[in-house]
């Protein structure tokens, strides 16, 4: 399968804690694949470093073959990121939030308009596009986001908490929105979420991360097998436990 | 392309309907605060004129000095009451001051003895300018040279000596700034000065609290909101973004210099124009006129001083919107927003109130080196540093402000570039989140 991201032995050491321990692992085109781990487990801090937004301690990431290192700009060509609980423009209207969005990944007004009518269709919202950000829920915003972050097309969406704070119906529309985004148009997905159901349903593979350390990788079903469990909840409790007693 | 985008985007988080209403309404608040001063002013000089008489005497002498009165230029609004009670005699009179002959009066002149007069005036407020047409003083003045006349007469003097009794000595005044001396009282000279430099430190003032509040909000909120990681993590290079911030805020600030020097200018031009009509009143016509004086004294600042004066200027707003950025980095929630501004509101205040209550040069050698290790203060002093020939102080003023500048924006284009942009927060005692999160695995 080709590959569109490479991670190879990431590292970000913070002052006195490492917050990611040579954390390696790739993903493949049309793949959906999970980071999940408890609270502080190095998740988010691997995501950013994939995004470009912090820089690796040691190690590097591939992503549609440019280094996170050596070529940031061009890798952020090829993704594009949706922060956990991110906010949006409160001023912009729905509408002028993707117009400018769209205008930081093509400066072509034909592209541009591809871009936001894309997004137009995918968020759903409507005419409450023309209202102001301020105005709307949070699923509002989430589904607005989440079409910016996918309108582009990317090689590698990353989706840090896709539904998190959202109600089960506006949640489980955006896990089909990711795979059909997956199937049908071939693009990859970085999710991290705590919630293991999620991740059972919408991933290809799973990695389970904790203490800035990714101890197996491997899809929802291998890795009952391998662990002897029912659920993912379960494997992640045995891998989690299990690395602490060692 | 993509660098007009984000400016777009900056111009238009900054100058909301929020904004351009509150800037309409302190913009209508100064000119109707001018059109207020200069309505007082001109009836003040009205009420100079006019003179509110209750006379109890009534006799030849006193309507004799009536029509003196009138022959001096005065409007005379005779009240005709005997009451006692002289809030009651204003409530009747429907005037907030008048004059009361008493019975009396003429009998003392005829004697030579100073008559007595009784002046009544309302006071409403304790403000400044409330009680400007509630006195009598132009009144009380007008009375003085009638009575001093007839006493002149009296004594056979003729108006030449009355008028070398009550000026025995005649003062030559000069005022010397540097090397330059003019004909011309100090006391003119400061009033003149005074009123012409009110307005730059309280726009200078005005302008560090707003452009740093708005680019401050702005910085913490993207935080917050996590638009800040959208944004860096587009195809976008992180100089522009910082680039489109800073050149966004400078425009708005800009604009709100404009604006706010058109309206603090029609608020003071008002009590300039009143004070200046009092002043040019009391130049005597031998004395050199004002303007020509300020001239010779070299304090009437030229084009090439007023560009010097706007070089500084933007660079206090350049300075303050760095600072304004590295602070706006490290706030964590929007309440410490206003914590953070604190540092810039200490360092606009001290060298304001400083710089209007003394003279800066003349501090103790330590406070003057801490004043002017705010870089602000050398905005607050430029004016004064050049009507006064301080060229080297406002040339080292001016090259301080540079170097802080270069210094600030190098942290702010550092902070920008690097982790810290995301990484670093004030928590003031609390701990961070990811330091809660780690505890918490511990």
């Amino acid at each position: 399968m080709e590959k569109v991201l490479e991670v190879k032995g990431l590292s970000k050491q913070y002052s006195k804690v490492l917050a990611a321990d040579k954390v390696s692992f790739d993903i493949g085109k049309g793949e959906i694949f999970a980071l999940i781990g408890p609270n502080g487990a190095g998740k988010t801090t691997t995501i950013r470093m994939i995004s470009t937004l912090l820089t690796p301690t040691d190690g590097d990431a591939i992503v549609n073959g440019h280094s996170v290192l050596k070529e940031p700009e061009k890798v952020r060509q090829s993704i594009t990121y949706l922060p956990d609980e991110a906010g949006a423009y409160k001023n912009m209207t729905g509408k002028k939030y993707l117009r400018f969005m769209a205008g930081l990944f093509s400066t072509d007004i034909d592209t541009i308009n591809g871009y936001v009518e894309r997004a137009e269709k995918m968020c759903g919202l409507g005419e409450r596009l023309n209202d102001k950000i301020g105005s709307y829920s949070r699923g509002m915003i989430r589904k607005l986001l989440l079409s910016r972050a996918v309108m582009t097309k990317p090689a590698l969406a990353i989706l840090d908490e896709p539904t998190s704070g959202l109600d089960v119906l506006n949640a489980i529309e955006i896990r089909k929105m990711i795979k059909k985004l997956a199937a049908e148009e071939g693009m990859s997905f970085l999710l991290s979420s705590h919630n293991m159901l999620e991740i059972e349903f919408v991933s290809d593979r799973v990695g389970i991360i904790s203490k800035g350390h990714l101890h197996v990788t491997g899809s929802a079903d291998e890795l009952k097998e391998r662990y002897n469990a029912a659920n993912l909840e379960e494997v992640f409790e045995r891998v989690v436990k299990g690395n602490e007693v060692l | 392309m993509k660098f007009f985008n984000l400016l777009k985007k900056e111009l238009a988080e900054l100058l909301n309907v929020q904004t351009i209403i509150s800037l309409v309404v302190a913009m209508s608040l100064l000119m109707l605060m001018g059109n207020v001063m200069t309505n007082t002013i001109e009836e003040a000089v009205k009420q100079e004129y006019t003179v509110t008489l209750c006379d109890r005497d009534k006799t030849d002498f006193t309507a004799d000095m009536l029509e003196t009165l009138r022959g001096y230029g005065a409007k005379i609004n005779e009240v005709t009451d005997a009451s006692e009670d002289y809030a009651k005699l204003l409530d009747n009179s429907g005037k907030e001051s008048l004059v009361i002959i008493p019975e009396g009066f003429s009998e003392a002149v005829e004697k030579g003895e100073a008559p007595q007069l009784i002046s009544i005036a309302r006071m409403k407020s304790a403000a400044m300018m409330s009680n400007m047409s509630n006195t009598n003083s132009g009144a009380e003045s007008l009375i003085k040279k009638a009575i001093s006349d007839v006493f002149s007469q009296q004594a056979g003097l003729s108006p030449e000596d009355v008028t070398l009794i009550n000026n025995p000595v005649k003062i030559n005044s000069h005022t010397v700034i540097s090397d330059k001396s003019a004909e011309v009282s100090t006391d003119m000279v400061m009033s003149k000065v005074m009123m012409q430099n009110m307005i730059l430190p309280v726009i200078v003032f005005v302008l560090i609290m707003m452009t740093s509040q708005g680019l401050m909000s702005g910085i913490s909120n993207e935080k917050i909101d996590k638009t800040l990681e959208t944004l860096l993590s587009a195809p976008v290079s992180r100089t522009a973004i910082l680039g489109s911030k800073m050149l966004a805020a400078t425009i708005v600030a800009m604009l709100q210099a404009v604006l706010f020097m058109v309206g603090f200018s029609s608020m003071m031009s008002g009590a300039t124009e009143g004070a200046t009509a009092d002043i040019a009143n009391t130049i005597a016509a031998e004395i050199m006129p004002l303007d020509q004086a300020l001239d010779k004294l070299g304090l009437t600042l030229g084009v090439g001083d007023y560009i010097l004066v706007g070089i500084q200027l933007f660079l206090t707003i350049m300075i303050c919107l760095c600072l304004s950025l590295v602070l706006g980095s490290l706030v964590n929630d929007a309440k410490q927003t206003q914590t953070m501004i604190m540092p810039l509101m200490f360092g606009a205040m001290i060298p304001y109130m400083i710089s209007m209550l003394a003279d800066i040069n003349t501090l103790p050698i330590a406070v003057r080196i801490f004043v002017y290790a705010i870089p602000f203060t050398h905005t607050f002093s430029a004016i004064p540093n050049l009507m006064f020939d301080n060229m080297t102080i406002f040339l080292i003023g001016l090259a301080y402000q540079t170097v802080v500048f270069a210094v600030c924006m190098f942290f702010a284009l550092r902070l920008f570039k690097s982790d810290k942009i995301l990484t670093t927060s004030l928590n003031f005692g609390q701990k961070s989140k990811y330091k809660k999160a780690t505890k918490s695995e511990d």
